[in-house]
Parts: structure tokens; C-alpha cells; sequence
């Protein structure tokens, strides 16, 4: 083993982290893995959300513990005592620092490792989003940096709880910051999302997740990381001539590394499947579809979701049956329920517009698309989804059918009522009283008109008079 | 020296040992950020967010304070010991208490001068229940352990289920007196054990 | 007696530290002596109420420290030197001295003689103006004897008081102890046997939280005689005679 590594081990052995690793834990548990497994299992909302709330819990901790260890020689009073070794002090104050590191980071990654293990053993689709947790563990280096250089700068009694909780004040903030898309504040690492976005069922399924801006905070992390570290050896009692040269060298590097990372985030812009998207950084691969195999009902009209979503199949046929059962097999009935990405765009007011990418019904035979509304950011129970879909995405297939849409006539009106089975004409009017007579009809002859008359209904060629 | 003068100088000179005068300054320091901060408009989450971050940091200050440099000679000592370290512990909650509410008059602090005030002792009293149990020096985890959760709290506000338990006081309304009472009684706990145990001295970890 | 300890225990989680003492100690300089982690840091904190025994009696200045009141009563009439002795850097010398003069309840208006006294009986009367962090080690143990001292305590407890003090200081602090110890309780943990030879009239020695020898120097030389025990001095050769024999 070499000398170093055994300073490590000694270091690790004797490292204020380690005692506050159960603290890390129990609040990891509170603040992120609890709420995490309240979400559906899917990687895209408990990686994202983890990468915000795992931050809340390590930083502080990490900032305080590496104020202290970095205050040890000043409160110990042994400044003079280690200065008379041959090891330089920036290479002790390394060791120092990289023991707490390294407590935080494999405390942050077996945190991370039972979330996405219990994701996994949900069955949840794909694979577990690295990138996230990159963001994250890439932080504890730049946050311990910070808290060792203030504690070594400064050490006072005073340092670890002050400079703890202003960093966590200014990594929870710093969302406060961004006032719309190309903010330089999106290099925050607890950015994950769009920033008017929470965690977002919609995004990286039927895309991979875009890196962009993930690589945007890494680059200025690691950068952070290297300035602060550096820092430490630029003063004359540091070291050699050769090593302070270096250290020089490395904060230089550090600071246009962060700066670099600054100015890329602040390019970023939402992309249309709904993250962050960095012109320089971008790969055209990731505006490419993922491949997935849809899973589909066995009803009249199949209801086909993408994988990720496959939770939600029985409320979706569910939603769909009443319409499904009516219009299955008329001349223009879709053939196929589809469950497509989401469209996002920003809105005028920085707030983000979701919506389904492409036409409602495509191809020939028809496929009806649909856009689930837990991919438009909206949390909600199996039951509340079917209530919606029947109330409103059910209808809409069935006004496709019968144009039925905005403009329609009367007869449309009527029969989209009758098949969509919902109550919104005005109560007595006759548009409504035929829509009832229309729905009282036996299937068998109800059925019989709408093949015979469809695509004249479509076409708005009939009148109410002509309804049976 | 007359008896008086003779308190006087005890309490000075104990005060002095704890680095009190400086912890005025950081507290006062505190309240004068939390001032500049509220000059700028923040949304309701970081409205709610910034007083709390604040509070925690006076309570953080006030618990490192309790950290006796003298060990063991001084517990041998006399009946003054626990009074001054009670009186330590209240006055700076006072001031720091004192401070929030005079730099921040006129200003919309979220949940007022009263939810500032119970906010700051049940910090505080956090950090003297774990000043006596790890030490002085230690005293900032429980505090800033208690923030995390008590952010979190917060959060829970806006994206359900809202976490209402008392003893999260901070996510509580500052008309609240269950959560007042929880607050209260913290900070009773720990000033009480800080005023009989003091600090616990630890061979200070690496 | 000043200090009267029956069957008294002290354990540190599985670590038995002192292990069943029995002490009866009048007047005078008593000697403590010891291996490394015999026990003798650990019967002195009990001694200084800082820490209560597991088990077992004990009495201080003919009072019981496990209650309030009587600890208090204790504690105005105590000196303490500990091992490690924790200064306030900022401090000067009169200014740490006098916080513990008030800490002990010595009257206000005996506080300024009391400290000057203290000060000047451990040589720092040119240094009392001087902040702590500007002392030398040896100096720092003086300043923390000082302390101790300040209150005339009738019962005083020094544990390795002469460590890092240089062979003149060490000859004028046997004296200091000589000087107490006509009036008071001095109790000396130590593992220099040449102080408990030269100042001490009654001595102990520790071993695995146990008294293995209780008498005097004299005694102690004694036990050391016409014996192939190690030491360069009579009384270091009785030392080693008396650990010899418990550990055969």
C-alpha cells in the first residue's frame, strides 16, 4: 500500500462523515425516498426528483463535516506541529478532504443504489437514468471543496454550521434565480427539469434523457471542484514552488471549467420532448425515438401504451370501453388507440405548453393518437385517469368519427352525445332530445344506421330530421 | 471588586470564553441578510424557504457557543456554571430573536415576527438538546438535519400530501399554537439540559 | 479525612477503569502512581466530581458529592489540574485565573490578591498580562496549576502536574506541593517516581484499576530492596518490585 493511500485509510478511519452517515440515511429516507416510491415506478420521475431532493440532504452535511475537517489543524492548534513534516499541506489537506468526500459519495451512491434497486424490482421500464445521480455525486466533491477551503481558511467554532447551512441556502435558492429559459442559473445542480416543471412523467420514455445540461453541471462542478482545491495550494506555506505552480495551474483550469459549464447552461432552451437542451453539447441520436414495443389490449379497438406507461392500460381501456364497443368496426373507426410523446413548448410567459406532437388520428387504417394526461406534468390515481379519458379523450375519438368537433351541426352533435355517452348539450333542447332517442336505440339498429350513414354524418350532409 | 462587579466580570469573562461577542455580530449579521433579502420579490416557496434558512443560522450559532474550551476544571467548579450557561443560551436567543424582528419590520417576512420567533428557539432548542448530546462543536447537525426535513415540510405544502405534524413546526402557520407548544417545549428541553449537562466534551474527531 | 473512597468502581462502557479503591487520605501530598491506564485519571475525575462512580463510597472533605448541595460545598473547596487542560487562547493569564476564581466562589472582593497570589506562587507574575496563546507549554501548566490554587483549596488534585515543566520549575513546584500539602489534601497522579520522592508523604500505586501498594516512600523503597527489579533509582526498583509481584 502506498503512503497515500494509507494517509487515505488512516483519514477515512477518523473522518467526521462517517458519524453522520445514519443522520444522511434517516433523512434521505424522509425527504427523497419516501416521497420517491409515492410516484408511479417509473426512472424518469424518481431519477429526476432524487438528483433535486438527494442534494438537499448531502450538502449540508457534507459542507459541515468538510468545514471541520478543514478546520482540524487551526482548532487542534497543530498548524506548526504538521508544518515540520515532509508532506506538503496541500497534500494533507487532499487527504482530508477526499476522506469526506469519499464517506459522502458512497453514502450518496448506496442511497441512490437501494432507490433505483426497489425502482428495478417494481418492474419499472428501461433503465435507471444515470445521469442524475452523476449530477449529484459530482456536487459532493464541489460542496465538500467549499466547506474544506472555509474551514481551512477560517477555522472557528463558527465556520461548519455558518458556511452548512449558507450553502444549502444558496443551492436551494438558486431555482428562485432562473426567470426563464437561457438562465445561467440552470447550472444549479438540483435542476433536473424544465425549470417551471416538477418531476415529469412525460420526458425521457419515447426519448432517451438529453445529458445536455446534465453535462453542462458536471463540467461546472468538477471545474468548482478543482478552483476550490486548488485554492488551497496557492499560499506560501502550501508547499513547493512546483507544487503552487501546479495548484495555480489547476484553479485557472478549475474557473474556466466552471465558467465553460456557466455559459453552456445559460444556452439551454427546452426542446420539444421536454428537457433541457444545450446547442453545443447536443447529440442529434437523442432526437431519435427509443425503441420499445407498445403493450396492447385485447379489446375490439386494441389500446396500446408504451411500456412505461403500462400501469395505466386497464383505466385507458376503461376510459375507452363505452366508445370503444360502439364505434369498432364503422367505416373510419380507428383501428388502433395510440399512446404518442408529448409535445412541450414555452409559453409566453416562460410556463410550459404541453401538448401531443403530431394529428389526433394518422395513418391509414386510422390510429387514434392520444397524449395521457400524467404526461402533461399532472399527478393523478388510475381511477381519476379513467374518469378523464372517459369524459374527455373518448369523446374526442368519437368526434373524429362523426366530425363532431367545433362547428359541428346538429346531427353531429347529437350523435357524438349519444356514442361518447356524456351529457353536454343543453338539457330539453332538441339537439339533446335527439342524442337520447339516438342512444335509447338498440345497438344492433344504432349500429346499422351508422354504417349506412357515417360518412354522410361526417361530411355534415345530414340534418337532425334524418336521425332515427 | 464588589460582589457585583465580581458577576459582572464572571459573566464577561465566561461569555468572552464562549466567543459570545462574536456570535452577536454573526447574528446580527444574519438578521441584516435576511433584511437585504427580503428587498427582492421572491415566490412563495422561497418566501417561506429564506426566513427559515435564517432562523436555522442563528440557532446553529447560538448552539456552537456552548462549546467549553476549559473542560473538566471548570465543571469542578461552583453553582454559578449552570446559570451562566443557561443565561448564555437565553440571552442569545433573545438577541437573535430581537434581531429578526427589528431588521425585518416593514419588510413581508413570511409568518411574521411570532413565527420567527418560535422558529429560532425550537432551532435553537434542537441545537442544545445535541450540543449536550455530541458536543458543542457538533451541535449544527441536529439543527440543520431539522432544516432539510422542515424544507421539505414546506414543499409538502404545495405538492401533497402535506406533512402537518406539530413537530415540524416551520410548515405550520404561526398562528399555530400545537406547533407553538412543540417549538416551545424543545427549546425548554434544551435549554434546561444545556443549563444542568452543559456541552458534552468530546475528544474532538477529526 | 479528606477523601474516603470503599470499594469504588468506575467503568467506561466494557472497560473497567478503577476497580474496586478503597482510599482513606488525610493532610499532606499523596502520591498516585501507576502504569499507563492503571486507573489513575479516572479515581481523580471521581475525586473531582466530574465524573460519579459506578459503584462504591465516596466522601470529600467530609461531605457525599452525589448530592447538589454538598457538591457544591465540595467543589468551592476543590483544586484541579487534569491531564489535558483546556485554555481559551485569547485569554491572558490573570483573566483565566480569575474566571475560575469567580467560577469557585471565591468572595469578590478576596478575587484580585487571590489571583495575584496564585499567579505569582506558580513564577508568572511577569507574564500575567500575557494572552494564553503566547505561553509555552510549560508555562501553560503553570497557568493551569495557578487555578487550581486560586481558591486555597483544602483538597487539591493534580494529575501529571510536572509534565513539560523544566528540572527548576519541577524543584520549585515540589515545594509549592510541600507548602499545600501542610494545610491541605494534595492528591498527584504522575509517572515521574522522583516527585512522589521527593514531595509526597504517602504514596499508591495502581495497577489494573486496583491499589497494588499503599504506604509510604520509604515503604515503597523498601519493597524494592535486594531485588533484580528494574530501575535506575531505589524507589523506581520498589515500583517495578510491587507491579512484579501483583502481575506474577
Amino acid at each position: 500500500m502506498t503512503a497515500a493511500a494509507r494517509l487515505l485509510r488512516l483519514e477515512l478511519r477518523n473522518n467526521v462523515m462517517l458519524w453522520l452517515l445514519p443522520l444522511a440515511a434517516l433523512l434521505f429516507w424522509f425527504v427523497t425516498f419516501r416521497p420517491g416510491m409515492a410516484y408511479p415506478p417509473m426512472w424518469n420521475l424518481r431519477a429526476t426528483a432524487m438528483q433535486t431532493s438527494s442534494l438537499a440532504v448531502f450538502v449540508p452535511l457534507v459542507v459541515g463535516a468538510a468545514a471541520w475537517s478543514g478546520s482540524r489543524e487551526g482548532r487542534h492548534g497543530s498548524v506548526e506541529l504538521v508544518a515540520g513534516s515532509a508532506r506538503s499541506r496541500w497534500a494533507r489537506q487532499t487527504g482530508s478532504w477526499a476522506a469526506t468526500t469519499c464517506w459522502a459519495i458512497v453514502a450518496y451512491l448506496g442511497c441512490v443504489g437501494v432507490l433505483y434497486a426497489v425502482t428495478a424490482g417494481e418492474g419499472a421500464w428501461g433503465g435507471p437514468l444515470w445521469w442524475p445521480a452523476g449530477v449529484g455525486a459530482a456536487s459532493l466533491p464541489a460542496f465538500s471543496a467549499l466547506g474544506f477551503t472555509a474551514g481551512a481558511l477560517r477555522p472557528s467554532r463558527f465556520t461548519p454550521p455558518v458556511i452548512a447551512i449558507g450553502a444549502f441556502l444558496g443551492l436551494e435558492i438558486s431555482a428562485n434565480f432562473i426567470q426563464g429559459y437561457g438562465s445561467f442559473w440552470q447550472v444549479s445542480p438540483v435542476v433536473a427539469n424544465p425549470w417551471s416543471l416538477g418531476a415529469d412523467e412525460g420526458i425521457a420514455t419515447f426519448y432517451r434523457y438529453l445529458p445536455d445540461l446534465a453535462i453542462a453541471q458536471i463540467l461546472f462542478l468538477s471545474g468548482l471542484t478543482a478552483a476550490q482545491l486548488g485554492l488551497l495550494g496557492l499560499p506560501a506555506g502550501a508547499g513547493g514552488s512546483w507544487l503552487r505552480r501546479s495548484a495555480t495551474a489547476v484553479t485557472v483550469a478549475g474557473l474556466l471549467g466552471a465558467g465553460a459549464g456557466v455559459a453552456l447552461a445559460g444556452t439551454g432552451h427546452l426542446d420539444e420532448h421536454g428537457m433541457i437542451a444545450i446547442p453545443v453539447l447536443h447529440n442529434g441520436a437523442y432526437d431519435r425515438p427509443a425503441a420499445y414495443t407498445p403493450v396492447c389490449s385485447q379489446s375490439a379497438i386494441p389500446v396500446c401504451v408504451h411500456p412505461a406507461y403500462r400501469r395505466y392500460l386497464p383505466a385507458m381501456v376503461d376510459g375507452f370501453a363505452p366508445v370503444l364497443a360502439e364505434v369498432a368496426g364503422l367505416p373510419g373507426a380507428p383501428v388502433r388507440v395510440n399512446q404518442v410523446a408529448a409535445a412541450y413548448e414555452p409559453g409566453s410567459k416562460n410556463e410550459v405548453r404541453i401538448g401531443r406532437a403530431g394529428a389526433a388520428v394518422s395513418g391509414t387504417p386510422p390510429v387514434f393518437n392520444v397524449v395521457l394526461p400524467t404526461q402533461e406534468a399532472h399527478q393523478m390515481s388510475t381511477e381519476e385517469l379513467a374518469a378523464i379519458l372517459r369524459a374527455g379523450m373518448a369523446r374526442d375519438l368519437v368526434q373524429n368519427l362523426t366530425g363532431g368537433g367545433r362547428g359541428a351541426g346538429d346531427a353531429q352533435q347529437a350523435v357524438t352525445e349519444a356514442l361518447a355517452h356524456t351529457s353536454t348539450l343543453p338539457p330539453g333542447s332538441p339537439v339533446a332530445e335527439a342524442a337520447r332517442r339516438f342512444a335509447a336505440l338498440p345497438a344492433a339498429t344504432r349500429r346499422a344506421w351508422l354504417v349506412a350513414h357515417l360518412p354522410a354524418l361526417r361530411a355534415g350532409q345530414l340534418t337532425l330530421a334524418r336521425l332515427p | 471588586m464588589t460582589a457585583l462587579s465580581g458577576r459582572v466580570r464572571l459573566v464577561t469573562l465566561h461569555l468572552a470564553s464562549r466567543r459570545v461577542p462574536l456570535a452577536v455580530v454573526v447574528l446580527l449579521a444574519c438578521a441584516a441578510v435576511l433584511r437585504i433579502a427580503l428587498h427582492r420579490s421572491w415566490d412563495a416557496y422561497g418566501a417561506l424557504q429564506l426566513p427559515l434558512f435564517v432562523e436555522t443560522g442563528c440557532a446553529v450559532v447560538i448552539a456552537a457557543t456552548t462549546a467549553s474550551p476549559f473542560g473538566d476544571p471548570e465543571r469542578a467548579t461552583g453553582r454559578w456554571l449552570p446559570f451562566l450557561r443557561l443565561g448564555s443560551a437565553l440571552a442569545l436567543t433573545a438577541i437573535a430573536a430581537g434581531a429578526l424582528a427589528a431588521f425585518t419590520a416593514g419588510t413581508p417576512l413570511a409568518g411574521g415576527t411570532l413565527g420567527a420567533l418560535r422558529n429560532t428557539a425550537g432551532s435553537t432548542g434542537i441545537g442544545l438538546l445535541c450540543a449536550v448530546a455530541f458536543g458543542g462543536a457538533l451541535a449544527w447537525t441536529g439543527p440543520t438535519a431539522y432544516l432539510v426535513a422542515s424544507i421539505y415540510a414546506l414543499y409538502t405544502q404545495w405538492h401533497g400530501p402535506a406533512l402537518t405534524t406539530p413537530w415540524l413546526w416551520p410548515a405550520r402557520p404561526s398562528s399555530d399554537v400545537e406547533a407553538a407548544w412543540c417549538a416551545g417545549l424543545v427549546f425548554v428541553a434544551g435549554a434546561v439540559l444545556v443549563m444542568v449537562r452543559g456541552s458534552r466534551d468530546t475528544a474532538t474527531r477529526a | 479525612m479528606n477523601v474516603e473512597t470503599s470499594e469504588l468502581t468506575r467503568r467506561f462502557g466494557r472497560t473497567q477503569a478503577v476497580a474496586g479503591v478503597s482510599l482513606e487520605i488525610g493532610t499532606g501530598v499523596f502520591g498516585l502512581l501507576g502504569p499507563n491506564g492503571a486507573g489513575k485519571t479516572s479515581l481523580l475525575r471521581m475525586m473531582a466530581t466530574v465524573v460519579p462512580p459506578s459503584s462504591g463510597r465516596i466522601r470529600l472533605l467530609g461531605l457525599d458529592p452525589a448530592a447538589y448541595g454538598p457538591r457544591r460545598r465540595i467543589r468551592r473547596r476543590l483544586g484541579y489540574v487534569p491531564q489535558n487542560l483546556g485554555f481559551y487562547p485569547r485569554f491572558t493569564v490573570v483573566e483565566f485565573v480569575e474566571y475560575f476564581a469567580l467560577l469557585k466562589e471565591v468572595p469578590a472582593a478576596r478575587v484580585p490578591q487571590a489571583v495575584a497570589a496564585a499567579v505569582e506562587r506558580v513564577g508568572l507574575g511577569d507574564k500575567a498580562k500575557a494572552k494564553l496563546r503566547t505561553l509555552s507549554g510549560g508555562m501553560l501548566r503553570r497557568v493551569g496549576i495557578a487555578q487550581a490554587i486560586v481558591n486555597e483549596p483544602d483538597l487539591l488534585l493534580l494529575d501529571e502536574p510536572t509534565a513539560g515543566l523544566d528540572p527548576e520549575q519541577r524543584v520549585a513546584f515540589r515545594a509549592l506541593l510541600r507548602d499545600l500539602g501542610a494545610r491541605s489534601t494534595v492528591v498527584v497522579s504522575t509517572h515521574l517516581v522522583e516527585d512522589v520522592g521527593a514531595a509526597c508523604t504517602r504514596v499508591a500505586l495502581m495497577d489494573q484499576g486496583k491499589i497494588a501498594f499503599d504506604g509510604t516512600p520509604d515503604e515503597l523503597t523498601a519493597r524494592g530492596a535486594g531485588t533484580s527489579a528494574a530501575g535506575d533509582a531505589p524507589l523506581e526498583r520498589g515500583y517495578s518490585a510491587v507491579l512484579a509481584q501483583v502481575r506474577s
